[in-house]
């Protein structure tokens, strides 16, 4: 026990330092970091389109305003939970860095979520006041004014930043097993678009579709928490959906780390 | 001239030999591009299931677009994203210095480094799906309506690859640039869906300033048989001057690396 | 023939300092400060010769090196080689000269050399005659075997590098910049790399121009060395003069009979004491003094395995670097 708990606590005494030097990282190429804000642009153009065919007349019960308001709000939910861990895991096991991470005496899982957690400030700098006013101003027809709702509005965002990164996560770990990651992380891309609701809002998917993505956790990647900011709930409603999404966090960081350590395992037993 | 075909020639060999060693890539990579395909077309077949026409572009004629997206991207995916992430390497690790010192021009040397063979499937895929488009509309094109599509796929490549230059470029100043590959799709993936589709600053933003959709749509409009004869000249002439500035943005670059790279 | 005529390159570099805050600022704003890595260099090298540069770190050696591979163009001043400007790089200059850099490999990660030398061949235009003869001298050689068909990375650094000097020579340049080759190798490597490029250098009347961190690199494949000190050329010249003008004095080691006062009275008159180990004793010797004092070592004091050398060029460069920081 006493063992457990010092890790613990020498983990918590290095997060300050952990998000300190995250912060500097990020800031070490403001480029790059521009063209991480730039690329999550699919959301605008999906707004455009559909608007354009909104004015024709609503869409399966989206008029423009809704469309602009689903896609403002999706594009402020993943501007706040992308992040590229996977990427970031498979490259230092390809360059051989990946040794040096695992001799720290914190769990990786920390070591990684403290450098992404520290790139948040950043982005949300730039990209989330903006989101905010346009939401506001555009469509403010759209947008839910429930207290209630709103208050647990950052708890579902951080759980939703905790299933994107705990799946990433995982995927990064499968890079100890299999040599080709690159399709698993294309595929992953795939499956988080449909899913989550980021190309299309979730109910005007086709039928069959919708039901599976209705199972998925991907939807609580995105389309739960944008659901929370465009639609007004009944409360009960709203804690169903937030115990589900509860749920989904926890076994997905259990898996995550579950994996990682198999693959910790076998990568000290290979070597590469 | 004959020594850079040479030089694509092994480069292209040793990538199908590298592709090849893995037989399970076979069919994950079949499998990939036809979920792809499925993806992309979804927003399609849900936009007319419910509609029949949106400003003027019909179902087949949209595919079209759709072919002409997936065709290109098949050239982006298997050519240039490859290229690009070799040389963002190769400037990471300081191996840039030996393209610089070899007699042959850095910007030909990098632009077909590094193949994926595999995405010769997307190019299957595209050719499918314009097969289906004009079965569906029910008339086929023209001959002289083939020659002015094909002639415009391959000048909207050019143009993607004079774009492709300019971010290259722009990853010598600023250091470390990987994800620009992620922004360059990001970018490009406003092509799947035909301009006019688009509201007003958009179109003209993708018209004219970054011509994405110009390299879809208006190859697509030529192969339907709706593309003036001045709106094709304006497309060639757009690319030409897309490649001249690309050449000059490299060469300025390769200048800034020599005099800065210690 | 290689020119260059007070060579200068300075950089601008961007200045950041720890912490938070200034994490934060350098977003918005960047402060730079001018390095000046070469300041005003000058020599000429002429075909055929073997020279070295040496310096402490930060000297300004790779710097040159590169301005004269054409990887950099000068801040000011001029530099020539063959008769070609080599920022230019004009292809002609470009076939005949090679750099290879301990630090950054040439050769494709994945794949075995041999594709490699493959592609360098299609790039150089090297006939095929000419370039099946060239690898096969340069595999005997550099004793490569059956490396070049092994991927890259499962090779071992020795056996890298010596693939990475095949690849560099396969077009038969006739000056070769070697950036620090035996960084990071063991002993015997290192004097196999040295054998090599003397044998070549011979062979093929090539110029070489060597940096290392390592003296014997130096000292056993170089007649002339350039020494530079942030920036600056210090000394130009064969090793022996080096040593002469630095330190001309001679250090004579032996061993002896008997240790005692009177012993150590007779040492002090001969010569300065610089190592007592033991029995066996170092004297630091001026060199006109030599043959009298090793007469009287070897008849009064009857001392045994007696040598005599000169001083390390370790605190001969030493000597000189701290001579130019005053």
């Amino acid at each position: 026990m006493t063992k457990r708990s010092s890790t613990l606590s020498r983990t918590v005494r290095a997060l300050p330092t952990l998000l300190r030097v995250g912060v500097a990282e990020t800031v070490a190429y403001r480029a790059e970091f521009i063209v991480w804000i730039l690329t999550t642009t699919q959301p605008l153009i999906m707004m455009s389109l559909w608007t354009s065919v909104a004015h024709g007349g609503s869409f399966k019960g989206y008029d423009a305003d809704a469309f602009i308001a689903y896609y403002l709000a999706t594009l402020l939910v993943r501007q706040l939970t992308g992040n590229w861990v996977a990427w970031q895991m498979m490259e230092e096991i390809r360059m051989g860095t990946m040794a040096m991470r695992l001799l720290r005496p914190i769990h990786p899982f920390v070591t990684y979520m403290a450098s992404h957690l520290a790139a948040l400030p950043f982005r949300s700098i730039i990209a989330a006041p903006l989101v905010v006013i346009l939401l506001i101003t555009s469509a403010s027809g759209g947008i839910t004014h429930d207290a209630v709702q709103l208050s647990v509005l950052p708890l579902a965002i951080a759980m939703a930043w905790l299933i994107t990164f705990a799946i990433l996560f995982a995927i990064g770990a499968l890079a100890f097993f299999l040599t080709q990651t690159t399709a698993i992380s294309t595929l992953y891309f795939g499956l988080f678009s449909l899913f989550s609701g980021y190309l299309l809002p979730l109910d005007l998917l086709p039928a069959p579709i919708a039901k599976v993505a209705a199972v998925l956790p991907f939807r609580f990647t995105l389309a739960m928490p944008v659901e929370l900011i465009t639609h007004t709930l009944p409360h009960a409603q709203l804690a169903h959906l937030l115990a589900a999404q509860a749920a989904w966090t926890a076994g997905l960081v259990a898996f995550a780390v579950w994996i990682w350590n198999a693959g910790v395992r076998r990568f000290e037993a290979v070597g590469t | 001239m004959r020594k850079y075909l040479r030089l694509v020639a092994i480069q292209l060999r040793i990538s199908v030999a590298s592709a090849m060693a893995y037989r399970a890539n076979f069919l994950i990579e079949g499998v990939m591009a036809a979920a792809w395909l499925g993806l992309t077309l979804l927003p399609l077949i849900v936009l007319y299931g419910a509609r029949t026409e949106v400003n003027g572009w019909d179902l087949p004629s949209a595919l079209v677009v759709m072919a002409y997206f997936t065709g290109l991207r098949a050239v982006l995916e298997g050519v240039i994203s490859p290229s690009l992430v070799d040389l963002v390497e190769r400037i990471r690790n300081g191996s840039f210095d030996y393209v610089l010192l070899k007699p042959v021009d850095a910007q030909a040397m990098v632009s077909a480094s590094r193949y994926e063979p595999w995405k010769a499937f997307d190019l299957v895929g595209a050719i499918a799906l314009l097969v289906y488009a004009f079965h569906r509309r029910g008339v086929a094109p023209s001959a002289a309506e083939i020659a002015l599509g094909a002639g415009l796929f391959v000048v909207g490549a050019l143009a993607m690859y004079a774009l492709w230059i300019v971010c290259a470029a722009a990853s010598f100043w600023v250091g470390r640039l990987d994800n620009l590959m992620y922004l360059l799709g990001a970018i490009f993936d406003t092509g799947r869906w035909p301009v006019m589709v688009l509201p007003g600053a958009w179109r003209f933003i993708f018209t004219f300033v970054i011509p994405i959709a110009v390299m879809t749509t208006f190859p697509a409009m030529a192969l339907l048989g709706t593309l003036d004869g001045t709106a094709a000249l304006a497309t060639i002439a757009g690319t030409c001057a897309l490649l001249v500035v690309s050449r000059w943005v490299w060469r300025a670059a390769i200048r800034n690396y020599t005099s800065a790279s210690s | 023939m290689i020119v260059a005529n007070q060579l200068k390159k300075h950089f601008k570099v961007h200045k950041r300092p720890p912490g938070f805050g200034a994490a934060v600022k350098s977003l918005f704003h960047r402060t730079y400060e001018t390095v000046k890595a070469v300041d005003g260099v000058s020599f000429s090298i002429e075909r055929g010769e073997r020279v070295g540069f040496l310096g402490p770190n930060g000297a300004g050696k790779t710097t040159t090196l590169k301005v004269l591979a054409g990887l950099l163009h000068p801040t000011s001043g001029e530099a020539t080689v063959e008769g070609f400007v080599p920022f230019q790089r004009a292809p002609e200059l470009l076939s005949k000269i090679t750099l290879v850099m301990g630090q950054k490999s040439q050769l494709i990660w994945d794949l075995p050399p041999a594709e490699t030398y493959e592609m360098n061949r299609a790039i150089f235009d090297v006939p095929r005659a000419q370039f099946d003869a060239t690898l096969k001298e340069l595999t005997e050689l550099l004793e490569l075997g059956d490396l070049v068909d092994k991927p890259t990375r499962q090779l071992s650094l020795g056996e890298r590098m010596k693939c990475e000097l095949c690849a560099a020579l396969l077009h038969r340049p006739t000056t070769l910049f070697l950036d620090e080759p035996t960084i990071g190798l063991d002993v015997a490597m290192q004097v196999a790399i040295r054998d090599f490029v003397r044998s070549y250098n011979q062979r093929h009347d090539a110029t070489v121009l060597l940096t290392s961190h390592y003296m014997d690199d130096v000292v056993a494949l170089c007649p002339r060395i350039i020494v530079i000190d942030r920036g600056t050329l210090i000394h130009d010249g064969d090793l022996r003069g080096l040593v002469k003008q630095m330190d001309p004095d001679k250090r004579v080691s032996f061993t002896v009979a008997t240790t005692g006062q009177a012993e150590d009275d007779a040492l002090a008159r001969l010569g300065t004491v610089l190592a007592k180990d033991g029995k066996r004793i170092t004297l630091r010797v001026p060199e006109r003094e030599l043959p009298g004092v090793v007469g009287e070592l070897l008849g009064k004091l009857a001392v045994s395995d007696l040598a005599i050398e000169d001083p390390p060029l370790e605190d001969i460069l030493r000597k000189m670097f701290g001579k130019a920081r005053t």
